[in-house]
């Protein structure tokens, strides 16, 4: 049967494989797939095993030398079988995350060798931020067998880091990028954070994409990921992974303040009084604020709580956000702000030095015993196991202890919605009148489209992230994550509650400083939290209008 | 100015001193070979510092919209930041770390270089350990000292609860109180090796029979730093004084890194500002207006320098 389906439309490149094949059926039988595959997964029953590798080494030949007849039958199969290798998002659950993982083979040559010839000469230059001293093995390995992967495919392109390709640290990669794209010594590809891009988007920088170029359709990445690629209803960048947070508890402490651990706070007024109990029942700290000016990690973690309250910096959680008015003057605003006044003033449950602190300092706390809970990567859990590992003597015990006891669930729900930060990264192309290097297109289109094609931007993502493509989550690298890395499949569930920060070249500005010191003003009580919540709309309405002086 | 006549003046110096011509082009075509020998270095300075200035100040009379080009807006970027409130709060931060962390560093710097320089047993082991913070970075001081003071597990509180003295930790650093202060200690603790340097070398040019008669003629020890050797140090002080106030003005890493500016902008100083600004905001042409102001105080600052520096020139002629 996976024979059969191979010969369905699916894009070049894509593969069910048997295990895939039953899975399907078992969706479909639950209504999720279309009726098409329902009835091709009913003969199977009567057809023999097919080995899924030979078929697709016969499926290969015949894509890379007719790809025009693979065209033409695409266009001619119902469209019910185009959904037969979509992701369905609105059954996102860990659950439906477990259950499409290993269901497909995925086969990156062949997908790239019907964008650029596999033969292709040419030469690109690319940026992205690489490993650094504190990434894990994992994070090292991919990216060097990544770029392995790459010459090996492209010989005609050979790229690797120091001979066209810069590796960057998060903290210096923005301001290099800008130094180089002002002095038209830009990359001409450049993989950046998804805050990134629309600066230079909205400084004419970058090329228009248009995804078929690439082999993609809209249908392969979430739309939110999308939606931060836009510029004036253009786009210019392609998401090359997808980063969701979840919430990260500690069952020992909840235990320890009576709480039930196998019950984590669903709602974020629950996060209050849950937060209140441990720090009174346990001495420890409740809820892993933070809340320092300047730093990327304050609006990671406040605007879930902002969002789920109902407010917004502008509209960004509406459905069709404008970006000209601030919602921060909504009573939904205010009831978030008063829910952290609440914590940090009031119960004083959250560690103090949250106005100074990153995240590092929660981790470090929660690894000590000393926090309930936080709001985290999925890659913290390793990063703790890792931490547990290397201390000594009591130390060591008490990490293991806080380590056998970490819960992950869900970000707490509020009355408008539950809500996380769509982060993740998309990558670019940079107009040649700001490179430094002629830009070569088909060169630019294969690195984008190995890049971004499931099997990379799944192993690109290894660590702490999620695959940009959809069918990044079908293949057994996902299925192999989701076995190695525990929770992961938690933290990627919460990827349709993703809310992206306002696209809009101002967001850094407007994330980075005046949402943390609006926050700061209510935590110090050098405002009440209707004038922080006013002053901030104000600011931010100012920003985006252009009408800020200093 | 004073005058020099060959009767006064004694060697070949100020006898050549005395036949240089008045034309400025004359003596300037004289000296070709120093302005020679000095040209590289000149014409790397304009590229690297003449031409950004020129290019802020440019910048500093337009709007500089992220999308769009940068639009002409006169003075308003100047009125806009010398009218703003904050600007005045941020101004008084600046002074408060900048007076003060001069007066502390000051204090303790001349008074460890009047304590090194005597003779004892172990003099080179105190001066060394006297020199470990200034040669310490600007960035590992920060971090080390935010462990230090940290709210939820400072060494400072560990230790104060330990031994019974407070019930909780101590909040320095996210209190809009104590954040300053903090960084004020840890700057001054940075620095004062630096006036500790200055002061030692002008000590060791303080004639020794000018103690030694202030000695016989009864003078406590206060009365012979006050007399005799205070006196001495006036440039050097001059001196010591301007360089520690204009790098505190330009001090960067310590505020940045230890409180981002914060709590609620207590922390935020000149120099920290006018980075936000820029590379945070994006907001260059009031950002170039602000460096502007601020070029403005360095450069009074450096006038005054140069002139401490150089008063002893007319009279050396």
């Amino acid at each position: 049967m996976a024979e059969e389906l191979n010969k369905l439309n699916l894009p070049l490149g894509y593969r069910m494989n048997r295990r895939s094949v039953l899975r399907a059926a078992g969706l479909a039988t639950a209504g999720i797939a279309g009726a098409s595959l329902l009835a091709a997964c009913e003969t199977d029953d009567d057809e023999p095993d097919v080995g899924a590798a030979e078929t697709d080494d016969d499926e290969d030949e015949e894509d890379v030398e007719e790809p025009e007849e693979d065209e033409e039958e695409e266009e001619e199969e119902p469209d019910d079988d185009a959904e037969d290798m979509t992701v369905d998002v609105s059954q996102w659950s860990p659950e439906y995350i477990q259950e499409i993982a290993g269901t497909m083979d995925f086969d990156t040559a062949e997908f790239c060798s019907n964008i650029v010839p596999l033969d292709y000469e040419g030469s690109v230059t690319f940026s992205y931020i690489g490993p650094t001293e504190a990434s894990p093995q994992v994070t090292w390995d991919y990216d060097e067998e990544f770029w392995e992967a790459w010459n090996e495919t492209y010989p005609g392109i050979p790229l690797s880091v120091g001979e066209g390709v810069q590796s960057h640290t998060y903290g210096d990669m923005l301001d290099q990028i800008r130094t180089a794209a002002f002095g038209n010594a830009a990359p001409n590809v450049a993989r950046l954070p998804i805050l990134w891009g629309v600066e230079f988007a909205a400084r004419d920088m970058l090329e228009e994409i248009n995804l078929a170029d690439f082999g993609f359709s809209e249908d392969d990445f979430w739309p939110g990921a999308l939606q931060s690629c836009m510029w004036e209803g253009k786009l210019y960048g392609i998401p090359t992974n997808n980063e969701t947070m979840a919430l990260i508890y500690n069952k020992q402490l909840f235990e320890d303040a009576g709480l039930d651990p196998e019950d984590p706070p669903a709602t974020w007024d629950e996060v209050v009084e849950y937060s209140r109990i441990i720090s009174e029942e346990t001495g420890a700290h409740g809820f892993g604020m933070v809340a320092r000016v300047n730093h990327g990690n304050t609006p990671f973690r406040f605007m879930p709580t902002l969002w789920a309250y109902g407010g917004s910096a502008l509209d960004e959680a509406e459905d069709d956000p404008q970006y000209q008015e601030s919602l921060l003057r909504s009573d939904g605003a205010k009831a978030a702000l008063q829910a952290y006044h609440d914590m940090y003033v009031r119960d004083q449950s959250v560690p103090t030095g949250a106005l100074t602190n990153d995240n590092t300092a929660n981790t470090d706390l929660f690894i000590g015993g000393q926090l309930g809970m936080y709001i985290g990567h999925p890659a913290e859990y390793a990063s703790m196991v890792d931490r547990a590992e290397q201390a000594t003597g009591e130390e060591a015990e008490l990490a293991q202890e806080v380590v056998d006891n970490i819960g992950y669930t869900l970000i707490p729900e509020g009355p408008a919605r539950r809500a996380v930060v769509f982060g993740g990264s998309n990558i670019h192309i940079f107009k040649e009148e700001y490179s430094d290097h002629e830009l070569d297109w088909d060169a630019a289109r294969a690195i984008i489209a190995f890049q971004c094609a499931p099997e990379w931007s799944t192993k690109l993502a290894w660590a702490g992230s999620n695959p940009g493509h959809l069918q990044g989550f079908r293949t057994h690298w996902m299925e192999q994550r989701l076995e190695e890395i525990d929770f992961l499949e938690v933290a990627s569930a919460m990827l349709p509650f993703g809310i992206p920060f306002p696209v809009i070249p101002e967001a850094t500005e407007i994330m980075n400083i005046t949402i943390p010191e609006m926050l700061q003003n209510v935590l110090t009580e050098q405002m009440s939290v209707d004038d922080a919540a006013e002053q901030a709309a104000d600011e931010i309405e100012d920003i985006v209008a252009g009408r800020s002086g200093y | 100015m004073a005058v020099t006549t060959p009767q006064q003046a004694t060697g070949q110096v100020a006898i050549r001193a005395s036949r240089e011509p008045r034309n400025v082009f004359v003596r300037m075509y004289r000296q070709w070979a120093d302005y020679a020998y000095i040209f590289p270095a000149l014409f790397a300075m304009f590229f690297v510092i003449a031409y950004p200035i020129a290019y802020t100040i440019y910048l500093s009379f337009y709007s500089t919209p992220t999308a769009g080009d940068n639009v002409w807006n006169g003075l308003t970027n100047y009125t806009s930041i010398i009218t703003a409130e904050r600007f005045w709060m941020i101004t008084q931060n600046t002074m408060y770390w900048t007076i003060v962390s001069t007066i502390l560093a000051f204090i303790i710097g001349t008074g460890a270089a009047l304590i090194a320089q005597r003779e004892f047993i172990g003099r080179g082991l105190v001066r060394g350990i006297f020199l470990i913070p200034w040669v310490i970075s600007h960035v590992a001081t920060a971090y080390i000292w935010v462990w230090i003071f940290h709210s939820d597990y400072g060494l400072v509180s560990g230790m104060l609860m330990d031994l019974g003295i407070i019930s909780s930790p101590l909040v320095i650093l996210d209190s809009t109180t104590w954040a300053m202060p903090a960084l004020i200690l840890v700057n001054v603790w940075k620095d004062f090796p630096f006036i500790m340097i200055m002061m030692l070398a002008g000590l060791q040019t303080v004639p020794d029979h000018l103690i030694r008669a202030a000695k016989m003629d009864g003078a406590s020890t206060w009365q012979q730093f006050r007399h005799v050797t205070l006196p001495h140090l006036k440039g050097v002080i001059i001196i010591t004084l301007l360089l520690t106030i204009v790098m505190n003005l330009n001090h960067f890493t310590l505020p940045w890194i230890m409180t981002g500016g914060g709590p609620a902008s207590t922390t935020h100083i000149w120099i920290t500002e006018v980075y936000a600004l820029a590379f945070r905001s994006l907001r260059f042409g009031i950002a170039s207006a602000f460096s502007v102001v601020l070029f403005i105080i360095m450069m009074s600052m450096a006038y005054f320098y140069v002139k401490a520096m150089t008063a002893g020139d007319d009279r050396r002629r």
